[in-house]
């Protein structure tokens, strides 16, 4: 009799223990699901070319330098930095008394461990030519660094605040080896916890972050959603606190949830057409003027993109560093008719449109495209590529000579944040394909004599004027047609604080926080 | 008749070579190349030909065949151009979530086509047969894309009752299944349906009527025994293709299923996934082939093998 008793008091307490456990936590912990897009290639940012990978990874790694909120270039592991008179020295001075989260200390040793991998070319790693320039990383004593560059480039901070220049523990990088991505150990707020690569990514407070008293939650997931519907409907049923991107058509919808909180913010992706100046008819600078004259891009962004994108006013995005503000090239197909008789084309010419994404918007747009130029007499037959004949066809091209692309509809986004990221890899000459994307198959020698010299000089007002005046010259040769700049889309739950989508569509984190 | 079985299993193997061979040349003919591709456009060709070179891209495509061929055998799958996970991890991962999908969808819809069927066959031209024959036209036509969405919108959103993705939870496979099984349910009580009617005109069932047996019994045991052959090849087949994991419903639901990774990798071009995988989609349907062969034989004892 006692003895059941017994058995029957230590079930209960057990059960008691039990549901304390499960009980409890849900009380105390903070838990952030973030549904996006795509899905993660990879947890190496140095592996990985994609901005959504990268910015996931900043829950646990942080980069010398980076970005904040208004993508205003800031210190983060650095604390300042100095560069010798011939541009080709950097000495970095590191912020002290930072731990990874394997508890190795953050100093000089470990930014050297990281970036000699990177600069390594057997590590066989997709961020590689990103650094390329850096010939030496030398350890000047615990918390100075130098790095030795091959040439001057003035870009060089801003290549040290991309996403995928990162920090990585030199502790971790001895120990997993080519593995470092399925175990990623940082300085960042969360530490990792697992990646289930079907499902998400999960990371959990980093105790000892050196910035106190952050981060705010507990637990962050981030969960690859790649159907846009799907995600809209995560984030109605609350299943997820934070939804980015969104389709347009779900915007009206979602902005009348009282629970919710819609965002449409300005981005530095660019959409444009690249026209191959090596082939007639688009060798005349006055058919490639007519062309942009012959596009309503006010039209073009309440047709195919909901209202969600803008006319870009320049050759690079409003945002990044340098940019020149041209104003939207105007809509006049009068002027288009004009300019094309001019060129002796009176009665228009025919030719094709490629464009290098096969989705639905992509697909309103080089319809939209083909009205427009119908108007003025051009005829343009359209298609929509998929990506590995995109490459193919467009990317993997061996000289010009074999080049078929005409008019080429495409995107772009400058993930260093300045101009030389934005220009030299789609219209230096040195750009063609197969070596980069310069898709116009551009050359101007002015153009790629003032990129080189920009990137000579640390001065800002030298650059500024030398960038102005490569733009100025691209502006006026008109090797695009410059179309849009996107809006992101993105919802929250109203109880979500502290995190936005930045404009170079990564997101900014910091301050994440749920009420 | 095990050894027909073991015949048949042999048969396997040259199947499966034939089905390698045909799947490497015919993927290595698409355009576009997984170097570059997983480069990403923000790589240089420097890079390109490193990622090209480090996954043995840049050999002759004889060779490549060779190494494909040695490693299989080997036991060894490769590792994914994409994740650069190991290709068998890969697929083992998405194995279940698919395989219970399948199983769950198949079970209610099997069932309840086959009553529909039976219903619509027996009292055929009745109302009962329209009413049938309504869900299953239903079934058919209404993309299982659209349907995924609706039941999202109605029983996620609207009513909060069941989660709308991953697959964690029993409560996780009732939509999936549901959008996966109802065009399997439609198909299933066209064919029972049709059989049906075409088994209940046979002269044995004029017999056994006529020895005065009830009339559920007549249905049930000498008419659905003898229905069952063609709806059974029909099953077959549907699990079959079930088994490659539904593309779309796995979009719908995002659902970590094999048929998501197919259009993955196919996207990306990673070429040692999709070897792989189109290699178990043609075992798994003829492994299925060989068990619906063997359900004849249980379900008509006039069928025998040699």
């Amino acid at each position: 009799m006692l003895k059941r008793y017994r058995y029957k008091s230590l079930l209960m307490t057990g059960l008691a223990v039990y549901m304390s456990l499960i009980a409890f936590p849900s009380y105390a912990t903070k838990e952030v699901t973030i549904a996006v897009y795509s899905n993660f290639s990879s947890l190496d940012p140095y592996d990985t070319n994609d901005t959504l990978s990268q910015a996931m990874a900043k829950s646990f790694y942080q980069g010398l330098f980076g970005f904040d909120q208004d993508s205003k270039l800031v210190n983060v592991l650095a604390d300042s930095y100095t560069v010798n008179e011939a541009g080709t020295e950097y000495t970095i001075f590191l912020r002290k008394g930072i731990k990874f989260h394997d508890e190795t200390d953050f100093n000089a040793d470990a930014v050297k461990a990281t970036f000699d991998r990177v600069t390594n070319p057997d590590n066989h790693l997709k961020r590689y030519n990103l650094f390329s320039r850096i010939i030496n990383t030398e350890v000047i004593n615990s918390y100075t660094v130098k790095f030795t560059l091959n040439q001057p480039f003035s870009a060089f901070i801003n290549t040290l605040a991309h996403p995928s220049a990162v920090i990585i523990s030199p502790t971790a990088l001895a120990k997993y080896g080519k593995d470092i991505a399925f175990h990623p150990v940082g300085t960042g707020p969360f530490v990792f916890t697992e990646w289930n690569a079907t499902d998400y990514v999960k990371g959990k407070k980093f105790d000892q972050y050196w910035k106190k008293g952050l981060p705010k939650i507990d637990t962050i997931i981030w969960r690859p959603i790649i159907e846009n519907n799907t995600r809209a409907a995560m984030i109605q049923t609350g299943e997820a606190q934070f939804a980015f991107s969104i389709p347009y058509e779900q915007a009206k919808l979602l902005e009348k949830n009282d629970k919710l909180v819609l965002v449409s913010t300005p981005s530095i992706i660019a959409r444009y057409i690249s026209l191959n100046v090596t082939k007639k008819p688009f060798d005349d600078v006055r058919v490639r003027q007519a062309l942009n004259y012959a596009i309503n891009k006010e039209a073009l962004a309440k047709v195919a993109f909901a209202g969600y994108a803008t006319p870009i006013r320049g050759v690079v995005p409003a945002g990044v560093d340098f940019a020149v503000d041209y104003g939207p090239w105007p809509y006049d197909p009068d002027k288009a008719r004009e300019l094309l008789a001019e060129a002796g084309y009176p009665t228009g010419f025919s030719t094709v449109l490629w464009s290098s994404y096969n989705h639905t918007t992509a697909q309103k747009v080089i319809q939209f495209i083909q009205q427009q130029l119908k108007q003025v007499g051009i005829n343009v037959a359209i298609e929509a590529m998929e990506v590995g004949q995109r490459v193919a066809r467009v990317e993997s091209v061996p000289s010009v000579d074999d080049a078929e692309v005409k008019m080429y509809y495409t995107g772009w986004s400058s993930s260093t944040m300045e101009s030389d990221w934005a220009i030299t890899p789609l219209l230096a000459t040195s750009s063609w394909p197969p070596k980069m994307y310069n898709t116009a198959y551009y050359s101007n020698p002015v153009v790629d004599e003032k990129l080189q010299q920009a990137l000579l000089t640390n001065d800002r007002e030298t650059k500024k004027i030398l960038y102005k005046e490569i733009q100025d010259q691209i502006w006026a040769d008109a090797p695009w047609i410059f179309l849009l700049g996107d809006k992101q889309l993105y919802v929250h739950s109203k109880n979500l604080t502290g995190m936005s989508v930045m404009i170079d569509g990564s997101f900014y984190f910091e301050d994440i926080d749920l009420h | 008749m095990l050894n027909y079985f073991i015949k048949r299993l042999l048969g396997l193997i040259p199947t499966l070579f034939i089905v390698m061979t045909v799947v490497f040349f015919f993927i290595h003919l698409l355009p576009g190349d997984p170097a570059r591709l997983v480069a990403g456009p923000e790589a240089d060709d420097t890079v390109v030909n490193m990622i090209r070179h480090e996954l043995g891209l840049d050999k002759p495509l004889w060779q490549q065949f060779g190494q494909f061929f040695i490693n299989i055998i080997n036991g060894d799958f490769g590792i994914s151009i994409r994740t650069k996970r190991p290709v068998i991890d890969e697929i083992a991962m998405r194995f279940m979530p698919t395989l219970l999908l399948t199983l769950t969808s198949m079970f209610w819809s099997v069932l309840v086509g086959m009553a529909i069927g039976m219903v619509s066959a027996v009292w055929r031209n009745k109302w009962q047969d329209r009413l049938g024959m309504a869900f299953a036209v239903t079934g058919i036509s209404f993309p299982s894309f659209a349907l995924g969405m609706m039941l999202i919108q109605i029983f996620s959103v609207k009513l909060g009752w069941l989660p709308t993705v991953g697959a964690a939870s029993w409560q996780h496979y009732i939509l999936p299944s549901l959008t996966l099984g109802a065009s399997v349910a439609a198909v299933m009580a066209r064919f029972t349906r049709s059989s049906f009617i075409d088994v209940l005109h046979e002269d044995y069932i004029r017999t056994a009527r006529a020895k005065g047996l009830k009339e559920s019994v007549v249905v049930i045991k000498h008419s659905l025994r003898n229905a069952m052959i063609p709806v059974i090849t029909m099953m077959g087949l549907q699990f079959g293709f079930l088994l490659g994991g539904s593309i779309i419903v796995e979009k719908v639901f995002n659902w970590p299923g094999l048929g998501r990774l197919l259009i993955d990798s196919v996207e990306a071009r990673d070429y040692p996934i999709i070897q792989i995988e189109v290699l178990l989609f043609s075992l798994e349907f003829i492994l299925i082939n060989l068990v619906v062969d063997f359900l004849y034989a249980a379900m008509n004892p006039t069928i025998r093998y040699q």
